[in-house]
């Protein structure tokens, strides 16, 4: 009986270790293809953890401490939620920069895509040397956030530069643009909206992709030019708009390399172009207060991923997708 | 049945496995060859201090010009001649962005063994145990300061520990455009002219050559520090600021009424003038007639104008000013070749070819001995002016202030904010003076 009841459990046993070394067997095997593909992911991997994830988790460590560069780590105090108190609390060059930082990304930004969205209009159409102008309104931003670009820009605003020169002309007293409280901020946004040439490409290609029976069929209706932008394209335009406005806004948060270059790196004058990053750095590098500038960052982090989850949830309600019309 | 001996199960067997085995040891070993890369390079980089030569590399870094890079790397050259197993690393950049490098170089542990700093930031690295505390090497007369005037030598102490050595000797200057002045007629600035006097005489040139007349000096630090000595106050008593808001105040005013009266540049201009870079000082770019300056930094400024330039004291009692270590060597706590480092820097201050070399490009040299070799020597003529002048005034130089304490670096630029926002008519004296002390409160603090 022990015999036949014993075959019992041990063929369940076989049949639930069979399985088990089946999967121990194809387990080997995958681990095999499994350490391949991490062997071929490793230059991306090192980097992403080398060089992003764990920086910035030991940033998030070193926002609760008073770490200031010079000290070794080993001897970092603790302290708490204090960095982030002094934020909210205390620091009125904090508040200054979140307001300076706003300012720019709700003018700049907006303004940016109007433009790019004008032109891109405007170069919509089979013309021929389209392709010149296209290729020349992109070529700012190809310059991108360079240093180069923004000496230039320095020194075309100045109270001799060229832009000054210009108004000349017409006879108007020009202000020294860059060197002025009231005017060095707006200088660095034209900049901004003039390296309008990224988002202008990208709505060419959602220009491209309208239907032409569309406006025909608008025409037959009787909608004007105005109605059929307003009615047609800007419907159709919508997801390419929502995913310019996203990018442009991070963009515009994370302005640093011209404000740096205006200011030689003080955010003068009077702390007229003192984004956020550039605050940010000079807390980090200049002030030594590494631990506070960690802190600053991560509610820059939290502020964006919230910014990006708003435009996200409202994007439904006005973001067509022209296969989504069985939603 | 014994599975594990059938032979027709183990061939498939072994080469299903085999596969994988050889295809994991290959890949067991790119993974140790990817993880072990950057491991071999660290060792390779570590093994630089003592390279295979026998021959061990110290790394040196400072900020300046073109000139200061020449004569350094010529005073260096020399040491090596002198002592062949020891090389040098030389790294050099402009003033700006200088601090910000050399405390990413130290947060990556990878600082230099020796680098030059100022008393803007000397106390914000000696406090924070950065510097090797160089008096163990004086007193063992590896160091030898025996020469050094013992108030320069102070200015470099910093909580009991020698933090620097200073690198050079100097003094605020006055540096004024001669050639403009004297051909429109006009007397020229001498020392001790009071402030109000300075004011008129800007004034006056303003009006007769269409140059602002003097450059806006409340945005700057140097000045600011003289004026207060001269009021029997000071930047800093112990760890508190040495003076109030009404004293900065007067201060402030005092400039507002050399703005209305038209003894200054714009705001704009003025602003342009507080960046530290020299090529940018007004008198330099003739927006001003004057600018407020270090009396070595004449030389300097000299090669950036074909006009005759001036140099004085500030105004006001010329015993407001000391003799100030115009900027340090320090030697980095943890660097593994302090003994080598030390005396690399002992050699910079006490050798007297080194000496000769550099000139006074970082101030007058600090051993008096060689000071004096060198100013008879120098053929430089604005070289000769900055010697004779800060020689004259060193006569009636007062006692040297404390080395400014830790947050200077934060007030220096809260200074320049509150005078700028004054300067913009953004806010009035008493208000601008009242955000700057309390900005300063908090810098000091932390």
């Amino acid at each position: 009986m022990a015999l036949t009841t014993a075959p019992d459990p041990t063929r369940r046993g076989t049949g639930s270790v069979r399985p088990d070394a089946n999967r121990r067997g194809t387990g080997r095997i995958r681990h095999g293809e499994g350490l391949a593909g991490y062997v071929f992911l490793s230059p991306w991997l090192i980097g992403l953890m080398g060089i992003t994830a764990i920086p910035m988790l030991l940033s998030l460590y070193l926002s609760f401490t008073n770490y200031d560069i010079l000290t070794p780590w080993s001897e970092v105090e603790w302290v708490g939620l204090a960095n982030y108190e002094r934020m909210f609390t205390s620091d009125t060059s904090w508040w200054h920069s979140v307001r300076v930082t706003l300012s720019f990304a709700l003018i700049a930004v907006p303004l940016k895509l109007a433009a790019a969205l004008g032109v891109a209009l405007l170069l919509n159409r089979a013309w021929r040397g389209v392709g010149l102008f296209r290729g020349l309104f992109y070529l700012p931003s190809l310059l991108g956030g360079s240093v180069a670009l923004a000496i230039v820009w320095v020194n075309m605003f100045n109270r001799d530069g060229a832009f000054n020169s210009f108004l000349a002309l017409f006879g108007i007293q020009g202000k020294p643009w860059v060197n002025d409280p009231d005017w060095a901020l707006e200088t660095l946004m034209v900049l901004a909206i003039w390296q309008f040439g990224a988002p202008m490409v990208i709505f060419l290609a959602g220009l491209k992709q309208v239907p032409t029976e569309l406006y025909e069929a608008a025409a037959v209706d009787g909608a004007g030019k105005f109605r059929q932008f307003v009615n047609v394209t800007l419907p159709m335009l919508s997801p390419v708009i929502f995913f310019n406005l996203v990018l442009e806004t991070i963009n515009g948060f994370q302005g640093f390399t011209a404000a740096f270059v205006l200011s030689n790196g003080t955010g003068g004058p009077v702390d007229s172009t003192l984004m956020y990053t550039l605050n940010l750095y000079i807390t980090g590098f200049t002030n030594l207060e590494m631990g506070y500038a960690s802190a600053m960052a991560w509610v820059f982090l939290i502020a964006i991923a919230i910014i990006t989850v708003i435009f996200f949830s409202t994007g439904r309600f006005w973001v067509h997708y022209s296969d989504g019309e069985d939603r | 049945m014994h599975p594990a001996t059938h032979p027709t199960a183990s061939a498939p067997d072994g080469r299903t496995y085999r596969t994988p085995l050889l295809r994991r040891r290959l890949l067991r070993g790119l993974v140790a060859a990817v993880v072990a890369l950057p491991l071999v390079g660290a060792a390779a980089a570590c093994g630089d201090d003592a390279a295979s030569d026998g021959k061990t590399t110290i790394s040196i870094f400072w900020w300046g010009g073109e000139a200061r890079a020449q004569l350094t790397e010529q005073a260096l050259d020399l040491y090596t001649q002198k002592n062949p197993d020891v090389v040098f690393e030389k790294v050099w950049q402009a003033n700006q962005g200088y601090f910000d490098k050399l405390a990413t170089l130290t947060a990556g542990g990878n600082p230099p063994d020796i680098f030059q700093i100022d008393d803007n930031f000397l106390t914000e690295y000696a406090a924070r145990n950065a510097t090797l505390d160089l008096k163990p090497y004086q007193e063992s007369g590896d160091l030898d300061t025996s020469k050094f005037p013992p108030s320069l030598l102070q200015y470099g102490v910093v909580d009991g520990k020698l933090a620097g050595l200073a690198a050079g000797e100097n003094t605020q200057g006055l540096v004024y455009n001669k050639t403009l002045v004297t051909k429109n007629g006009l007397p020229e600035p001498t020392t001790g002219m009071s402030w109000e006097e300075h004011i008129a005489w800007a004034e006056e040139v303003s009006k007769k050559t269409g140059v602002p007349g003097t450059m806006d000096a409340s945005a700057i630090d140097k000045a600011f520090w003289v004026w207060l000595r001269q009021q029997g106050k000071d930047l800093y008593s112990g760890n508190d600021l040495g003076f109030t808001v009404e004293d900065v105040t007067r201060w402030f005013e005092l400039w507002k009424d050399a703005r209305e009266r038209g003894a200054t540049p714009t705001p704009d201009v003025i602003h342009e003038g507080n960046a530290t870079d020299i090529t940018k000082q007004l008198v330099v770019t003739g927006k001003a007639a004057t600018s407020w300056v270090w009396v070595n930094q004449m030389p300097e400024l000299k090669k950036n104008t074909s006009d005759e330039l001036g140099v004085i004291a500030y105004p006001g009692d010329p015993s407001g000013q000391w003799a100030r270590a115009s900027m340090y060597w320090s030697v980095f706590r943890g660097s593994k070749n302090a003994d080598i480092a030390v005396d690399v820097i002992n050699f910079l201050a006490n050798d007297a070819d080194a000496v000769k070399l550099l000139g006074t490009d970082r101030g007058l040299p600090s051993n008096l001995d060689l000071r004096r070799v060198v100013s008879d020597d120098t053929t430089d003529e604005a070289m000769k002016q900055s010697i004779a002048v800060e020689t004259e005034l060193a006569k009636t130089f007062g006692e040297a202030p404390q080395v400014p304490i830790k947050g200077h670096s934060k007030v220096r630029a809260e200074l320049i904010k509150a005078a700028e926002n004054a300067q913009y008519g953004r806010a009035t004296p008493a208000e601008s003076a009242a955000q700057f002390v309390e900005a300063c409160k908090a810098a000091i603090a932390s």
